[in-house]
């Protein structure tokens, strides 16, 4: 597969959202590349984008008009099946609002997960939950676990399954420094260790010094990169 | 882990529940219904297995409605002729049991009371028990009575007290357990009918012919004298009713069938009555059906958020679809298990409310209900869930 390097190559991404004169128009032909094994930082303010971008990217929704390529193979024109297959051999998602399963504990979520990708035996659920400092809430149900708790079994969730590209929408948006650094450290090791790929979006300059590249987003286009 | 679909059945402890619920009340509905309309149709046909006789024999000129015959369309004669009846030179007849039925209103509804001699009632109820108090009449006072007053008067006019007629037990009644339950009535009790006060002196085990019993010689009294409604033959042993019934053919005032032929035009004729019921159980049918959708409907309708997440987890559609099904499926089972066992008390009140009325629980409707259950549960679940499936995970995640 020729991918020259990049997993994923958006361009000329357009979405909007309702019609007629409240029509937004979020993204405005947006090219983006990001290159195997990189650890990128989208940052923007708030409304412009992001999250419509990543779910686009994710293939969490469909753009209106662009394309996008990942490993090398254009997804736009996939059929659902397809979509839904590339979602679950090569894409770990951390939605903005964790979208936990609210009937199952939290162990139960990452489980189900992994059953779902077909991993579910050889996986270290409980490793995972203990890095991430919420072993402690594995039992619970979301409704009954704090915001970042929630927010670090959703991390989790993605993590587990050790997918090649990894998206994550304000993955420390609601934790403290201390629990923030400790996923920071994490995805860091992921991307090192494994060679994963990852695009996390967040609003804090120190958080995406943990990257090795950092994008703003405005206008709905990306607007320069620093190495 | 806890199963996906279990978990959100125990989760949602109260509202599965509830859909159960109504899953259970639909189908209940429906196996009861029908057992009811079926069951008071069919008993009536079932009555006349009890009889023991071979051959019923009444006027040749009786209307079609021959369920609802009544009145005294044949004489003394008649039964003199029935009972000298002949096959190969040989006497046919065991006995005849000749009736004279009134229609007359006890308890909620319109009744035959049939007025027959005290020793032809165990052929007519295939000797049912006596639940309490005994035959009305047993030696026949009523009829000597009345045979000699009426030999006295002659020509003359003849009048006979009510407590003339008490007295001699012409106004004795023998009712079954369903008439006796229905119009609240117990030995000792009081009815008045056909323009008398009749006692009830015995209570019998339901299943005979008729659910009210007078003397004969009463029934013919407040009627026609010496006339009859029908007869019912028994023929000696090996004597063939088609060869009775040759026998009979050459008296055109009279019709002769088997009983098993009575009961078939009577079937024939309350097939009438089964397309109403039909109708009525197609109509439950369809009711029940969308009781069922909409509980489980509106119960996976719920589950559009999860499939969205599990959509964005890339799950395949087996497993999604697997999932909900399952949900669906259980409650349906659980509902149509709970319904069809709950038609059984909702039988038993049925009868203990409205004694006259019999409700048969079939397993064919058993089987109808359970197959709607699960069809329309899984048709309920299906469609939101590939409704689900088939936009963004990004919508299905708005929706709700
Ligand atoms: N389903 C929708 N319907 C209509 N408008 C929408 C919808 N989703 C997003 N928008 C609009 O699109 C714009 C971009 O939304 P998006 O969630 O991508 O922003 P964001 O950059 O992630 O913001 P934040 O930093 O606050 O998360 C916003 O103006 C938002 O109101
Ligand atoms: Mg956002």
């Amino acid at each position: 597969m020729n991918d020259n390097g990049n997993i994923l190559l958006a361009s000329g991404l357009h979405k909007s959202f309702g019609r007629g004169a409240g029509k937004v128009h979020v993204l405005r032909g947006l090219d983006l590349q990001v290159r195997r094994g990189e650890f990128l930082a989208v940052m923007g303010s708030s409304g412009c984008g992001k999250s419509t971008l990543l779910h686009v990217l994710g293939l969490m929704t469909a753009a209106d008009e662009g394309s996008v390529a990942i490993d090398g193979r254009e997804v736009t024109t996939l059929c659902e099946s397809s979509r839904n297959e590339i979602r679950r051999r090569n894409i770990g998602f951390v939605f903005q609002r964790f979208n936990l399963i609210g009937v199952l504990s939290g162990y139960d979520n990452i489980l189900l997960s992994l059953k779902v990708r077909g991993l579910a035996d050889g996986r270290d659920v409980r490793g995972v939950l203990e890095a991430m400092g919420v072993w402690h809430v594995a039992r619970r149900k979301p409704a009954q676990m704090s915001m970042g708790e929630q927010q670090r079994v959703a991390a989790a969730r993605a993590l587990a399954a050790r997918p090649e590209l990894l998206l994550a929408d304000e993955p420390t948006g609601s934790l403290d420094s201390a629990n923030a650094q400790a996923l920071l450290e994490l995805l860091v090791e992921q991307n090192r260790r494994q060679g994963q790929t990852i695009v996390m979006i967040t609003h804090s300059e120190s958080v995406a010094q943990a990257a090795t590249r950092v994008v703003h987003m405005k206008d709905g286009r990306i607007l320069d990169t620093h190495a | 882990m806890v199963p996906l679909p279990l978990a959100n059945l125990w989760h949602h402890k109260l509202r599965s529940s509830l859909t159960a619920l109504g899953v259970a009340i639909g189908i209940c509905m429906l196996v009861t219904l029908s057992g009811l309309s079926r069951g008071s149709v069919d008993e009536i046909a079932d009555r006349w297995e009890a009889v023991d006789a071979d051959l019923l024999v009444f006027p040749a000129n009786a209307s079609d409605n021959i369920a609802a015959l009544s009145g005294g369309g044949l004489g003394e004669k008649d039964a003199q002729l029935v009972r000298q009846l002949a096959v190969a030179g040989h006497p046919a007849v065991e006995y005849v049991a000749p009736v004279y039925i009134h229609r007359g209103k006890i308890g909620s509804g319109a009744n035959n009371i049939f007025g027959c001699a005290p020793q032809d009632l165990p052929r007519l109820t295939g000797g049912r028990r006596f639940l309490e108090g005994r035959v009305f009449d047993p030696d026949n006072n009523c009829e000597c009575y009345l045979q000699h007053r009426i030999g006295q008067a002659g020509q003359g006019v003849l009048e006979i007290s009510d407590e003339e007629l008490a007295g001699n037990g012409g106004l004795e009644m023998v009712i079954d357990r369903r008439l006796a339950r229905d119009a609240r009535l117990k030995t000792g009790d009081k009815v008045h009918v056909l323009g008398r006060d009749f006692t009830v002196v015995g209570v019998m085990q339901e299943g005979g012919l008729a659910r009210a019993f007078i003397p004969r010689a009463t029934a013919q009294w407040l009627g026609e004298l010496d006339r009859y409604t029908m007869f019912f033959v028994k023929l000696k042993d090996g004597v063939a009713s088609q060869a009775a019934l040759e026998a009979l053919r050459p008296r055109r005032n009279l019709t002769g069938i088997t009983i098993d032929q009575y009961r078939g035009m009577l079937m024939d004729m309350l097939g009438v009555m089964y397309i109403y019921t039909d109708t009525a159980n197609a109509i439950t049918l369809a009711v029940a059906c969308l009781f069922i959708l909409v509980s489980l409907y509106t119960m996976v309708i719920q589950r559009q958020r999860e499939i969205a997440i599990l959509k964005s987890m890339g799950a395949r559609r087996r497993f999604i679809l697997g999932g909900v099904l399952s949900e669906s499926l259980i409650i349906a089972a659980l509902g149509a298990a709970a319904g069809i066992g709950l038609s059984f008390p909702a039988a038993m009140g049925i009868e203990a409310f409205r004694p006259v009325l019999t409700v048969r629980i079939t397993w064919g409707w058993i089987g109808v209900a359970a197959v709607s259950a699960l069809a329309v549960g899984g048709l309920a679940a299906i469609y939101p869930a590939w409704k689900a499936m088939k936009i963004d995970v990004v919508e299905a995640l708005t929706l709700e």
